[in-house]
């Protein structure tokens, strides 16, 4: 049992890497950062509850809010390169976040041992969750309930105006800013969304593992993170979860009993996947499907009734 | 001080002859995008895959340097058009995000091949060269550095003429600069994309040996570093620029020496990533950047 709530919990963590990267998406930029604003959280709020002693819901939140701010810092430059210039960019951004954790060493004396970030060594015993006796379903829990709350956000964003307006920008730029939307404004504080989601989600992935050092935090995970949307499809937000459970529960978990063999498949099944659903597993018409089927099934239900 | 002087000028001239395989990379990655605008991250794995077919060729027959140069970059190429075909091929021209997304799963899918058939130890690759040390006033150069540097010069003139002065390359260029109106004057753009995966994977599959015999070792771990590295140098060059990806690649190589030499590795990259920021800000559209206007 432990073992799915394990699973579960690591879910909920990469769905809140993903969906920073779908708010990025939206707005038609490929970032390759989201592993970088990871980094920035997961260091940040683990200092705050071991060294300062923070409650973890006051790191986290802190966290997110210092790697919003520095998304929308590298946002404004981010502006000048579009394509394949912001994707190198970005990449640069997040191997930059990642060397600099590799020579950042920060450490105090609490008692007779040394805690805190030691460069190469990485950043040990960040054991708030451990420390104050939660169990792991409650540690899943939490987890889930931050997921649901950016899910909830964003499905929320994604039928307001601020959503149409990025979606424009995704769409076609030019046409967009014709219509008198502000580029600037649109992509800048989607990058800055992106970061606090990243954030909130590299907090909570330092609590979970306890354990975080510069390795864990490169160009394979930033990958993953822009993955999950374009897998899933930028329909909707349920596509980068659904895109989630497909690679981690089915590809990297499901998959186990194949040893070494997994890790052949998991490229082929990417590369397949791509080929067969070009706009993502719950595309347009996959939507449309679905809510089809609901609306069936609820009309037929009140058929009954009457 | 005299004796920092040489160390820098020691380290520059090392760093400056293994940029060669940076900027075959950088050329790689800028001949795709050119022609097809779209990136291929699985470049850089497919090149060093192409130097692990021509291991597996030294397996069953020692073969002379200039053989294993030319299996490597038939393997480069063989990649190529296998990356070309399960990631661009079928999918729509104007979906830019698939295929990128699955030149990242064909990027895995050859790093976990090589792992898996090597059962994950990195693998010895042969000196192509001989190993001598060239004595210039008072330093000392890597004669084998040397041969690199020669053969990527060789490797590049010889894409320059491809490019410039035969019917391929004729059709190569129109169908980078409009699509549209080459298949209209009967160019299969099918085919020309084709043919571009393969040279520049023939390209890699010599920067992929280039590479080997320069470090010592082969191993799939090499191809994360040099990929990003080749996207720098692509971006810092001049996206589209061939010119441009040679010179930043030889910049590039002979900067991350010097940091390594006076700031230590551990540094190295750091500098690198600063070095393409103060780019991007300064003078976003690189060395030699095409002309405003055009995409």
């Amino acid at each position: 049992m432990d073992y799915y709530i394990g699973l579960a919990q690591i879910i909920g963590i990469h769905t809140l890497l993903g969906l920073s990267a779908y708010a990025v998406l939206l707005t038609g930029q490929v970032s390759l950062a989201q592993a970088g604003f990871f980094a920035i959280g997961a260091y940040v709020g683990g200092m705050l509850t071991v060294l300062a002693g923070w409650h973890v819901l006051s790191g986290m939140i802190v966290a997110g809010l210092v790697a919003g701010v520095v998304a929308t810092l590298v946002g404004f430059p981010a502006l000048r390169v579009k394509g394949l210039m912001l994707v190198v960019a970005t990449t640069a951004f997040g191997e930059a976040v990642r060397l600099f954790f590799f020579n950042f060493n920060y450490r105090i004396r609490r008692g007779d041992v040394l805690i805190g970030p030691s460069g190469g060594e990485g950043f040990r015993q960040i054991r708030f969750f451990q420390e104050n006796g939660w169990s792991t379903i409650e540690m899943a829990l939490f987890i889930w309930a931050i997921v649901i709350l950016v899910l909830a956000t964003l499905w929320w964003l994604d039928r307001s105006r601020a959503g149409t307006v990025w979606r424009a920008v995704g769409e076609d730029e030019l046409a967009a800013q014709s219509a008198g939307v502000s580029i600037t404004a649109v992509k800048v504080s989607a990058m800055g969304l992106g970061g606090v989601i990243a954030g909130l989600g590299g907090a909570l992935y330092a609590h979970n593992t306890t354990h975080i050092e510069h390795a864990q935090f490169g160009v394979v995970l930033a990958t993953f993170a822009i993955a999950y949307p374009i897998l899933g499809g930028l329909t909707s937000v349920l596509g980068t979860l659904a895109a989630v459970v497909f690679i981690q529960g089915f590809l990297v978990e499901g998959l186990r009993f194949l040893g070494d063999w997994r890790n052949l498949l998991f490229g082929a099944l990417i590369v397949l996947a791509m080929n067969l659903r070009p706009n993502g597993l719950l595309d347009a018409s996959a939507v449309a499907a679905l809510r089809r089927g609901l609306s069936f099934r609820r009309k037929g239900a009140a058929h009954a009734r009457a | 001080m005299q004796a920092g002087i040489i160390d820098f000028l020691q380290s520059l001239a090392d760093g400056v002859l293994f940029g060669t395989t940076y900027a075959i990379i950088g050329i790689g990655f800028t001949l795709i995008f050119g022609v097809m605008h779209k990136l291929n991250l699985s470049f850089a794995a497919a090149s060093i895959g192409g130097a692990y077919l021509s291991l597996a060729l030294l397996a069953v027959w020692r073969a002379p340097s200039l053989v294993l140069l030319a299996t490597s970059a038939a393997g480069g190429a063989a990649l190529g058009v296998l990356v070309f075909l399960s990631c661009f091929r079928f999918i729509r021209a104007d979906n830019a995000l698939a295929p990128l997304m699955a030149t990242v799963g064909m990027l895995l899918l050859i790093d976990e091949a090589i792992a898996h058939l090597t059962a994950g130890v990195p693998l010895r690759y042969p000196a192509l060269f001989p190993d001598v040390m060239l004595d210039v006033g008072p330093m000392m150069v890597r004669s084998d550095l040397l041969f690199v540097f020669a053969i990527g010069c060789v490797a590049t003139s010889l894409l320059m003429w491809l490019l410039y002065r035969t019917r391929v390359g004729i059709a190569t260029r129109a169908v980078a600069q409009r699509p549209v109106a080459a298949a209209l004057c009967g160019i299969g753009i099918g085919r020309v994309n084709a043919t571009t995966f393969a040279l520049a994977g023939a390209l890699g599959g010599v920067a992929g040996a280039l590479t080997g015999t320069a470090v010592g070792v082969l191993s799939p771990l090499l191809t994360l570093p040099i990929t990003v590295k080749g996207l720098i140098v692509t971006v810092i060059g001049g996206l589209g620029s061939i010119p441009g990806a040679i010179l930043a690649g030889l910049l590039v190589g002979g900067f991350e020496n010097i940091i390594q030499h006076f700031r230590g590795v551990s540094e190295r990259d750091l500098h690198v990533m600063l070095l393409l920021f103060a780019f991007l800000v300064f003078r976003p559209g690189g060395l030699f950047a095409p002309p405003a206007g055009r995409d």
